[in-house]
């Protein structure tokens, strides 16, 4: 597996091979990924749609196959749509400003958690600025680190929309979204569930789930930066309005005003990212072939041997329930000497790439009260050798330093 | 090489000496204990270096003795690297701050801390430190 990953071989200006425990912010790309990109630009480059030469065509049925892809892989239900964004974080824009901004008036209720990434907050915030609407927050448990479901079935009660983690980027709590679809349901809200992380350890089946909304990216799941989606149930895009405007999105144009499209293509205005398309496409087709269930058993193995080993070094606190079977993987932790950012800096001379910081989750950093913890995440093609290294690497940083 | 003043030049000389990145990162923990320490209850938004990773504060002063810069950060890498440009600094006219490089952190073999894409909290930090000068300056 690892040789479909060079970059994983690359050993650094120190001379320190890479120890790449970074995933949570991006995966790496596998060969077939980058080939697919390349082989689009060497031989068909071209813009989409609206057109009628040879390379045109190629490019559109590309793209437009790309979106077939992505809409099988997510379970995307009969009727509903893949809107194609350049992350989950446009994709939740899309939500807020082409469905919520449509559909809410001044005093509805959305419901969040203290868990959300920034990504899943600030635009319900400025929604709720421009609306003037209210926002009720789901609780965190600092001791099980999961969200309060009595609080969040007491919340839901009359609101309109739930905007919902599916597996937070700094606890690596899994939470149970099938519970929060059917609560939401139950109220009578709608709910979108924030796909970032999730979608890079499980199959996620929009169908099975059903769920209203969902925001994908591809760049955590093997695929290119640049492109995710917004995931539409059937009968949500006659709910919603474009946001943004420009070529392709319309049927005509005059200078009274402009009729649009009747498909995805009303919420991609401009030319879209083609190469990413592909890119992204390539990534699912390579996923298909790795049996996900057992890499992300792999995968949280690593998580969960790290966690342990950090969690007996001196001083370490660690930030995230991995004895439970359902947990990313990621290890939040913190020294309660040594500042984080200092530890990232020991650890990026030895090779290793951990993150560092807030994580965009400052509502839940204040939660946990502390600024900032150290983050090392693993993905499928991660070993046991460099969860050990990371390991040591802390050990004799707080054996030194602390 | 440039020319540093010497109390910047011995601090350069020991850094060049160290065997490696850890022996690097010791010594800048030595020199964060000797900063002249802003106390936590007297940070605020004046003193508070935007787009660090970690917490930094510092506070500039024109004394008779020249200019004087105070520092603290959770980071002691940062307070480290506060503490050494204090000394590349003090006693220096504004004037002189201002047209200072800070450069002296790639002679220390801390490259790193000037990569704009990662720990740029040094290059704002030394920024905040010119942009304080240059208000002296009027």
């Amino acid at each position: 597996m690892r040789a479909q990953f060079p970059i994983l071989e690359r050993v650094l200006p120190n001379g320190r091979p890479l120890i790449y425990l970074d995933n949570a912010a991006t995966s790496q790309k596998p060969t077939a990924v980058l080939a697919a990109m390349q082989e689009f630009y060497v031989h068909y480059n071209s813009n989409v749609h609206r057109a009628v030469h040879t390379l045109a065509g190629e490019a559109t049925d590309a793209y437009e196959q790309a979106r077939v892809k992505v809409s099988e892989w997510f379970g995307v239900p009969e009727q509903g749509m893949v809107l194609f964004t350049s992350g989950t974080t446009e994709a939740l824009n899309l939500c807020a400003m082409g469905w919520a901004g449509v559909n809410l008036d001044a005093g509805d209720a959305i419901v969040l958690s203290e868990m959300e990434h920034h990504s899943n907050i600030v635009p319900w915030q400025m929604l709720a600025e421009q609306k003037n609407l209210e926002l009720r927050w789901v609780s965190v448990d600092t001791t099980s680190f999961q969200l309060d479901m009595d609080e969040y079935r007491e919340l839901i009660k009359g609101a309109k929309l739930a905007c919902l983690i599916h597996t937070s980027n700094v606890l690596g709590t899994r939470n149970p979204v099938e519970q929060l679809v059917e609560i939401a349901h139950a109220a009578g809200a709608r709910i979108v569930l924030d796909c970032a992380q999730g979608a890079a350890h499980e199959r996620i089946d929009m169908a099975e789930l059903g769920a209203d909304f969902l925001a994908v990216t591809s760049h955590k799941m093997c695929g290119p930066t640049g492109i995710g989606a917004l995931l539409i149930a059937a009968g949500v895009f006659d709910e919603m309005q474009p946001v943004q405007g420009g070529g392709d999105m319309i049927v005509e144009v005059t200078k009274a005003g402009a009729t649009y499209q009747d498909n995805e293509h009303r919420f991609e205005a401009g030319t879209p990212q083609i190469a990413e398309a592909i890119g992204w496409a390539t990534a699912i087709d390579w996923m298909e072939r790795v049996d996900i269930g057992a890499a992300h058993s792999h995968t949280l193995a690593l998580a969960r041997h790290a966690a342990a080993g950090i969690a007996a070094i001196d001083g370490m606190t660690i930030y995230g329930d991995h004895d439970l079977d359902d947990t990313s993987g990621v290890v939040s932790f913190l020294h309660d000497a040594l500042s984080s950012e200092d530890i990232a800096h020991m650890l990026d001379s030895m090779g290793i790439a951990v993150r560092t910081g807030h994580h965009c989750t400052q509502p839940l950093m204040a939660k946990l009260g502390v600024s900032a913890t150290n983050r090392a995440s693993f993905y499928l093609y991660n070993t046991q050798d460099e969860a050990d290294a990371l390991v040591d690497a802390l050990r004799m940083i707080v054996e030194r330093f602390g | 090489m440039g020319e540093w003043p010497d109390a910047l030049q011995e601090i350069i000389d020991e850094f060049s000496e160290v065997f490696d990145d850890m022996e690097r990162f010791e010594l800048l923990f030595e020199w964060a204990e000797r900063i002249d320490q802003i106390p936590p209850e007297e940070w605020s938004k004046t003193t508070r270096v935007v787009g660090c990773q970690s917490e930094a504060h510092i506070r500039t002063e024109f004394r008779d003795s020249g200019f004087h810069l105070q520092g603290a950060s959770d980071s002691q890498i940062v307070q480290g690297l506060m503490a050494i440009t204090g000394i590349a600094l003090h006693g220096l006219t504004p004037r002189e701050v201002t047209g200072f490089s800070p450069r002296y952190v790639e002679e220390m073999g801390l490259m790193q801390a000037l990569s704009p894409s990662r720990a740029n909290g040094f290059l704002n930090m030394f920024m905040k430190v010119q942009d304080a000068a240059r208000a002296m300056l009027g």
